[in-house]
């Protein structure tokens, strides 16, 4: 990357944005497809009544939930480890952030989504909303789920800016670099950014104003969705663990995530130069680190539960570790622990292929951790008459691949739009400027031509 | 997606949905005049009475004004009307006391059946095609009373058979004049749980062929030999309420409830102590308690009179009864017998039951003649806490049984030209080696006056479909429940929702259009006056000291629901009237030889179907069934180890032969039954019944062997073997999850 | 003194007979799913006959033990529920609102006792079926959580008659249909603030027992359980 030259950079990472390939658009429209399939999934399961879902009594929660848990989970990849990698001023970071915060967004937003198809009645979703009706009822602030609605908004917003700003300097680039409808709708993305030392200065406060501000909502925001759960009185749900627990398992599948993501941008959007193997190597060291973390946490839980002996909790145990949920519960350890640790933990597996192929083992590891956390307790309540099961249907499963292609699709659009990589923070590592200095001042190389 | 987004389409998708409710030109229907004053909003408690089974419970019918989509003289429009709402126990009717079990509930569905049929209908296609077209009463009524005449013109009146269930009261009296009147004999009465058993060995043991009457709220200790007289059994809801007051109704005292049986019924999950004994050999438990009373003079000998007498070696003191002698045969150990007999001896009033498949084995009769003396020695007969005979207002005599008229058809013995057919479903509820089925085929005319396409009515030539029981009349002399002898009645609670007839307004119409001495005989015009009539004579014998008139007492007893004597009464036991001989006890026989068919076959009454005839309740079908949480469907089963020798999953499909047919149904695993019986629920298989009931599981009727009751007509239903291999995956829904209530996987560590 | 509704079921008395079961249904226009949705366990039954085997042949036991709402007085079902559809009433009652309910199922999950329904379909009545429907109790709609509301219909008309009556209300005076129905009386209904109801003096019997007691619920249900023999007890 040192032998890149600021222009060489500005070419490399602006090309994505023009043109669009025919490998690109039969991606996005198939990636389109699932979606419009999910949307009608969801109409007709609006239209009918969730009896088209696999829920039933007493597994009240399953897909929805489990797709809710995960995808804020994912959220985390972004906003925060970004902020964690400014704050402590990690250098090697630069390529990364922007791919990190666009997974938080997206995943976000489609994590926020799940509350609402879950409803019985999602036409009156708004009625969780705190707003003065004649009714005179305020939703009640008692119930986890109202704090979900605040932690989830608070940190899309947070998120939301915290992508947004450190785009701006960027989009006066491609402003400056456009002509026609493109240079105006450009223009109307840069917010009038000229880059005078005043407004670099006021960006980097922003930023880091906004990097401190984020780490502890994103820690709470996932801490209370594991109180959705903690809350109720249900067996191995109600444990004081869980809040480090999800925050850690958030962290760790958004990592995983993010290195995905990494992988594919490199390979799709030919960005071998700048999405090096030291990104990959240091990503996947901290996955290691939550890997570890992740198995000391599932181990404490079931170690506690298994020596409390607790008869509520036990069939709940059991049913995991040996009886009908135990072939996922299995493959979840595969997934999170015995498949990455060796290869995170081998400097020569941790290469971006190793470091790939764990990511992806985690992924689906942490799904289905979030299954596993929430259809076994309910199926196996206090009285054992009320025991039962649940099987997902098609509309759940549409659904959930809807929200994966979903991803996916607003990921592509995005990296056309925006440069995925941020080009002025590159260059500012270019020079070397310690960044303690807090003096970014480069206006003449933005907006020069 | 963003939400805003997507908030704005459900909106439109709501809207859209919202609009296809409204201004449905369907329901541009015009109004009828109301035919009744009701306040809206105000509910009404009219007196009934449930007909579901034969206790005869008195109902409380809560009538509300609402709007019905009605035929009036052939147009369909709304009509405002009282409708029945909720069904609950009628408070004063001594029976019931205001409770009532689940199937008397489900009588709301009954009226409101969506395949009720809703006018008279003529075949046209060919028998059992179910193709039928409507016509008017007048038709309808004049093509019977032409079939009719026809008998009585070619002096053929011999060759008609009717077929109703086990009717009581003027219903009866009305019917039984009728049959009289043509082939001199009683209709033929199907019921396939009936007491028909119980009453012939009352018959011979106190001379009396009355039904028991159990007084559990004052009974100390209670013997019950396969009885499910908490669930289906006799009186099940008076049973049940005496049931709680001997449990914790009597501070300080609370009485033992000892059951027999061979699989835990509802019943006997109630029991203090459950012990399992070999089929047919509960005469011989009863016969050794009663052995050890005698032999440690707990009790003297002769204390039994006629109905110890009866039986060979009661004198002697049952030598051949001594526990250790019967311990192998029943199944039972000995050091349990002296201890129940001890117990019993010693908690003044015990009372000893005896029914449900133990009275249904060949040797049923005895078995009953065996409770009956071990109440005698006990002390218990006419004694409060005891069983109780209250005498009945019209003695009972039944005719000839279902089996009987069938092969006499078959044989072309007797010839049956004309078939009515009341309440009672011959096709379903016979076994198929009774040949039911090719007996109806030989008869050319067959009316049916059910509410339903049944098997039995999808044979009729004509169906003059009855009044449901909330829309008729309805009047009922209960022989069972209270030692109080009732005559119970009730006008209609509503109007009837379609275009039918009470029965026995038919059978009167009938009368007076064939004339002669037969109208002679039922000189009513319609069936309340009958019944009123009945209540004048009634006035006379017992109502002159509560009302001044006649007229007053009948009001007094449509307010009330009935008239009940005011004191507990029982027929003392009188052997005269018993024929003499003494009985000797006998092993049971079973159909079917024990190494080709290793199980005995257990058939059971069905808490929530009955005996099938509730099957098309859709309330019943979907109500739990209280031991095995079964919904909509029906289910074999078997015990855990029996199950494990046979490689056998709970849910596995299951074929069940017997020396005269085979079924299929999904198998269930039971830890309260012996590993030698298979039980099965009666009341699902039926072919045609509705649209909730046809085609739903198997009928564990069909199977049975045509054994009957040594000593009576009655189906011996407890006597057949089967055999059973697993054939694929049924299909079973389940209520309940787990079996037990700590967790097997906690249990076993 | 407001009342404080409670009831106690004895175990000692109930047959598993049902009764309560369906007079529930027949009282609270509770809609039968059908064969296929039963099959996927969304009957909906207010009350429940819970049964239990015990031990092996031939030493079985069969417990019933009916479970209905608890009418908790720390009801987790009510914290979780954001919309206040599953409140508390001034009367101690857990209120269940249908028009308020939005469906999200999070009272069903915290209920331990496992007593709320879900609507999962519209429900649907064969006509004429329909005409059995109370007047007094609403149908709810798609989407929205049922359970047990200790037939609040019938307290609220004994309460609006006694009251137009200018009186107070007797012990006994108000039962649910389960009660009502219930052939060995082996369920009681009544006021737990008046120490003399019959409800409050069983409540207070050496068999008395919470259901999930441990759970800190305080349900106004009590169970009293089965008693043995008095010669059992020397054996
Ligand atoms: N076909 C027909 N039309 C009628 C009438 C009729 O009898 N038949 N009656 C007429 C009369 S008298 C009236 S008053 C009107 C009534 O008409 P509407 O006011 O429309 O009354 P509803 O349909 O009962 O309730 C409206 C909506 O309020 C929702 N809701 C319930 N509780 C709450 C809450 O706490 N907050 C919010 N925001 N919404 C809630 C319900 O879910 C429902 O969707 O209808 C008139 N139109
Ligand atoms: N469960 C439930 N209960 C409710 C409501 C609800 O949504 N659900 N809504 C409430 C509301 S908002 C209202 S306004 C009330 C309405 O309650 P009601 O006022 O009881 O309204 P309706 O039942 O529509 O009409 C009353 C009667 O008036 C008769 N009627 C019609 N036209 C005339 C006329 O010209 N003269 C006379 N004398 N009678 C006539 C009708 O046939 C009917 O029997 O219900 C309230 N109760
Ligand atoms: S026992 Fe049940 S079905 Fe029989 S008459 Fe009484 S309420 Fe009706
Ligand atoms: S039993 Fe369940 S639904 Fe009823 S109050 Fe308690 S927690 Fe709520
Ligand atoms: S399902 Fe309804 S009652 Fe239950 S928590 Fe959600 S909104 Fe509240
Ligand atoms: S109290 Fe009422 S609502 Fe509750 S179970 Fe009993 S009948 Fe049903
Ligand atoms: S009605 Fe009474 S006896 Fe019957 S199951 Fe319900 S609580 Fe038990």
């Amino acid at each position: 990357m040192a032998t890149k030259t600021p222009e060489q950079i500005n070419d490399d990472l602006l090309r994505p944005l023009s043109g669009i390939s025919g490998r690109y658009a039969l991606s996005a429209a198939l990636l389109a497809g699932v979606a419009v399939a999910a949307f009608c999934a969801f109409f007709y399961q609006a239209y009918t009544g969730l009896g088209v879902s696999g829920l039933r009594w007493p597994v009240f929660w399953g897909f929805y939930i489990t797709n809710f848990v995960f995808w804020i989970g994912l959220s985390h990849a972004g906003t925060l480890i970004s902020a964690i990698l400014r704050l402590s001023n990690a250098t090697w970071r630069r390529p990364v952030t922007r791919c990190a915060e666009v997974i938080t967004v997206f995943a976000l937003s489609i994590g926020a989504m799940f509350p609402i198809i879950h409803l019985g009645r999602p036409w009156l979703a708004f009625w969780l909303f705190p707003y003065p009706s004649e009714r005179r009822i305020w939703p009640n602030i008692h119930s986890p789920l109202l704090w979900d609605f605040f932690a989830i908004n608070t940190y899309l917003i947070a998120s939301v800016t915290f992508l947004l700003l450190p785009i701006i300097p960027d989009m006066a680039l491609v402003r400056d670099r456009a002509a026609g409808l493109r240079k105006k709708i450009y223009r109307a993305l840069a917010l009038g950014w000229t880059g005078t030392p005043k407004q670099w200065h006021r960006l980097e406060t922003a930023m880091h104003v906004m990097a401190i501000v984020v780490i502890p909502v994103a820690v709470s925001v996932h801490s209370i969705v594991s109180w959705d759960f903690a809350m109720a009185p249900v067996p191995m749900w109600h444990s004081t663990i869980f809040a480090p627990y999800f925050v850690c398992g958030a962290i760790f599948s958004g990592i995983a995530a993010l290195l995905l993501a990494m992988a594919l941008l490199r390979k799709f959007l030919h960005l071998e130069e700048y999405l090096l193997p030291i990104h990959f190597e240091n990503l996947g060291k901290l996955l290691l680190v939550m890997s570890v973390l992740w198995f000391y946490f599932i181990f404490a839980e079931r170690l506690t539960t298994w020596y409390g002996n607790s008869v509520g909790e036990m069939p709940v145990f059991w049913a995991t570790q040996h009886g009908s949920y135990a072939p996922l519960f299995w493959t979840m350890m595969f997934c999170n622990f015995l498949i990455p640790v060796p290869i995170l933990a081998i400097r020569k597996l941790r290469s971006i292929t190793g470091t790939a192929i764990a990511s992806f083992t985690i992924v689906i590891g942490m799904w289905l951790e979030r299954f596993l956390i929430i259809v076994p307790s309910l199926s196996h309540k206090y009285l054992t008459y009320s025991w039962g099961t649940y099987r997902p249907t098609w509309v759940e499963i549409t659904i959930t691949a809807g929200t994966f292609s979903g991803l996916a699709l607003l990921y592509m659009i995005f990296s056309k739009v925006v440069p995925i990589i941020s080009i002025w923070e590159l260059k500012v590592g270019l020079r070397q400027v310690p960044h303690s200095a807090r003096i970014i001042v480069e206006p003449k190389e933005v907006g020069a031509d | 997606m963003q939400r805003r987004d997507f908030l704005k389409i459900s909106a439109v998708a709501g809207a859209t949905a919202a609009l296809e409710g409204c201004g449905n030109p369907d329901h541009q229907l015009i109004r009828f005049v109301p035919e009744e004053d009701l306040i809206p909003g105000i509910a009404t408690w009219k007196p009934s009475i449930c007909t579901l089974c034969p206790a005869g419970c008195g109902l409380l019918v809560r009538v509300m004004q609402g709007e019905a989509e009605v035929v009036r003289e052939g147009r369909l429009g709304l009509l405002k009307m009282g409708l029945a709402k909720k069904l609950e126990g009628n408070p004063a009717h001594p029976i019931n006391q205001g409770k009532l079990c689940p199937r008397g509930q489900a009588g709301l569905q009954v009226t409101y059946h969506p395949d009720r049929i809703q006018g008279p209908l003529a075949r046209v296609g060919p028998r059992g095609s179910g193709q039928f077209r409507e016509m008017t009463w007048e038709s309808a009524t004049r093509q019977l009373a032409s079939q009719l005449a026809d008998l009585q013109e070619s002096g053929q009146e011999g060759s008609l058979a009717l077929i109703t269930s086990p009717l009581r009261g003027q219903k009866r009296a009305i019917l039984d004049a009728f049959a009289n009147h043509f082939k001199k004999s009683l209709p033929v009465e199907l019921a396939f749980f009936d007491d028909s058993t119980i009453r012939a060995a009352n018959l011979a043991s106190f001379g009396h062929a009355l039904p028991l009457t159990l007084d559990l709220g004052q009974s100390n200790y209670v013997v019950s030999f396969g009885a499910d007289f908490l669930g289906t059994w006799n009186s099940p809801v008076a049973q049940a309420i005496g049931f709680g007051r001997m449990r914790t109704g009597r501070p300080g005292e609370r009485a033992k409830f000892v059951q027999f049986e061979q699989r835990i019924s509802q019943t006997g999950a109630s029991a203090d102590e459950w012990i399992p004994v070999q089929p047919g050999t509960e005469g011989a438990v009863a016969l050794g308690l009663a052995h050890v009373m005698l032999a440690e003079n707990l009790r003297p000998a002769a204390g039994a009179g006629h109905a110890g007498l009866l039986l060979e070696g009661w004198s002697e003191g049952l030598p051949d009864y001594a526990p250790e002698k019967i311990a192998a045969q029943t199944g039972v150990k000995a050091e349990t017998i002296v201890r129940i007999a001890r117990e019993a001896a010693a908690h003044d009033p015990a009372v000893a039951i005896l029914g449900g498949a133990a009275a249904a084995h060949t040797n049923g009769l005895v078995g009953a003649l065996a409770a009956n003396a071990l109440n005698a020695l006990l002390g218990s007969v006419g004694k409060p806490g005891g069983i109780l005979f209250p005498p009945l207002l019209a003695a009972k005599e039944s005719g000839i049984s279902l089996e009987i008229l069938a092969s006499q058809i078959n044989s072309r013995a007797a010839a049956a030209k004309v078939l009515l057919v009341y309440n009672a479903d011959p096709v379903f509820s016979a076994p198929a080696a009774w040949g039911v089925r090719a007996a109806l085929d030989k008869i050319p005319f067959i009316a049916s006056f059910s509410s339903f396409l049944d098997e039995t009515t999808m044979l009729a030539d004509l169906i003059l479909p009855d009044h449901s029981p909330l829309e008729s009349w309805l009047d009922d002399a209960p022989p069972s429940g209270s030692a109080r002898t009732i005559r119970s009645v009730a006008p209609p609670a509503m109007h009837p929702l379609h275009n039918t007839r009470s029965m026995p307004d038919v059978l009167l119409d009938l009368a007076h259009q064939l004339g002669g001495d037969l109208a002679s005989t039922l000189p009513w015009k319609t069936y309340d006056e009958a019944i009123e009539a009945s209540f004048a004579a009634l006035y006379k014998e017992k109502g002159t000291k509560i009302a001044k008139d006649a007229d007053e007492f009948w009001q007094k007893a449509q307010d009330q629901g009935g008239w009940w004597s005011t004191e507990p009464e029982s027929v003392p036991a009188s052997p005269a009237g018993a024929p003499s001989g003494v009985v000797k006890p006998r092993a049971p026989e079973f159909a079917g030889d024990p190494n080709d068919y290793p199980f005995h076959f257990l058939p059971f009454a069905s808490q929530l179907l009955y005996d099938g005839s509730l099957a098309h309740l859709p309330w019943m079908q979907e109500a739990p069934d209280p031991l095995s949480t079964v919904m909509w469907g029906t289910w074999v089963e078997v015990n855990p180890r029996t199950a494990r020798k046979l490689s056998l999953q709970p849910g596995d499909l299951v074929e069940v032969t017997s020396p005269h047919g085979k079924l299929e149904a999904p198998a269930l695993v039971n830890p309260g039954i012996a590993p030698d019986v298979i039980a099965m629920p009666v009341g699902q298989g039926h072919q045609n019944f509705t649209r909730y009931a046809s085609g739903r599981g198997a009928n564990p009727i069909s199977i049975l062997s045509p054994l009957t009751v040594e000593g009576t007509q009655s189906l011996a239903w407890a006597a057949t073997r089967v055999k059973l291999s697993v054939v694929g995956r049924g299909k079973l829904i389940l209520f309940g999850g787990s079996l037990t209530e700590v967790s097997p996987e906690l249990e076993h560590r | 003194m407001a009342h404080r509704w409670g009831m106690v079921i004895d175990l000692d008395r109930c047959t598993g007979c049902e009764a309560c079961v369906v007079a529930c249904r027949a009282e609270n226009n509770i809609a039968t799913v059908g064969e296929e949705q039963a099959g996927l366990s969304r009957a909906k039954h207010w009350i429940r006959v819970e049964r239990y085997y015990e031990g092996e042949f031939p030493d079985v036991k069969v417990k019933f033990q009916p479970v209905l709402c608890q009418q908790c007085d720390a009801a987790p079902c009510e914290t979780v529920c954001p919309t206040f559809a599953s409140y508390h009433t001034g009367e101690g009652l857990n209120g269940q609102i249908y028009n308020r309910c939005i469906g999200t199922r999070y009272c069903a999950n915290a209920c331990p006792y496992e007593v709320r329904f879900f609507n999962f379909f519209n429900p649907v009545w064969d006509k004429p079926l329909h005409l059995q429907l109370n007047p007094d109790v609403s149908v709810r709609t798609v989407g929205v959580m049922e359970k047990c509301t200790f037939c609040v219909q019938r307290i609220k008309a004994g309460e609006i008659q006694a009251e137009a009556e200018k009186r107070e209300l007797k012990d006994g005076e108000i039962r649910p249909a389960c009660v009502q129905s219930c052939p060995p009386e082996a369920m009681v209904f009544g006021d737990l603030n008046d120490a003399e109801s019959r409800a409050s003096r069983l409540a207070n019997s050496r068999r008395r027992t919470k259901l999930l007691a441990e759970l800190g619920t305080r349900p106004k249900v009590t169970y009293l359980q089965r008693d043995s023999w008095h010669g059992d007890e020397n054996a």
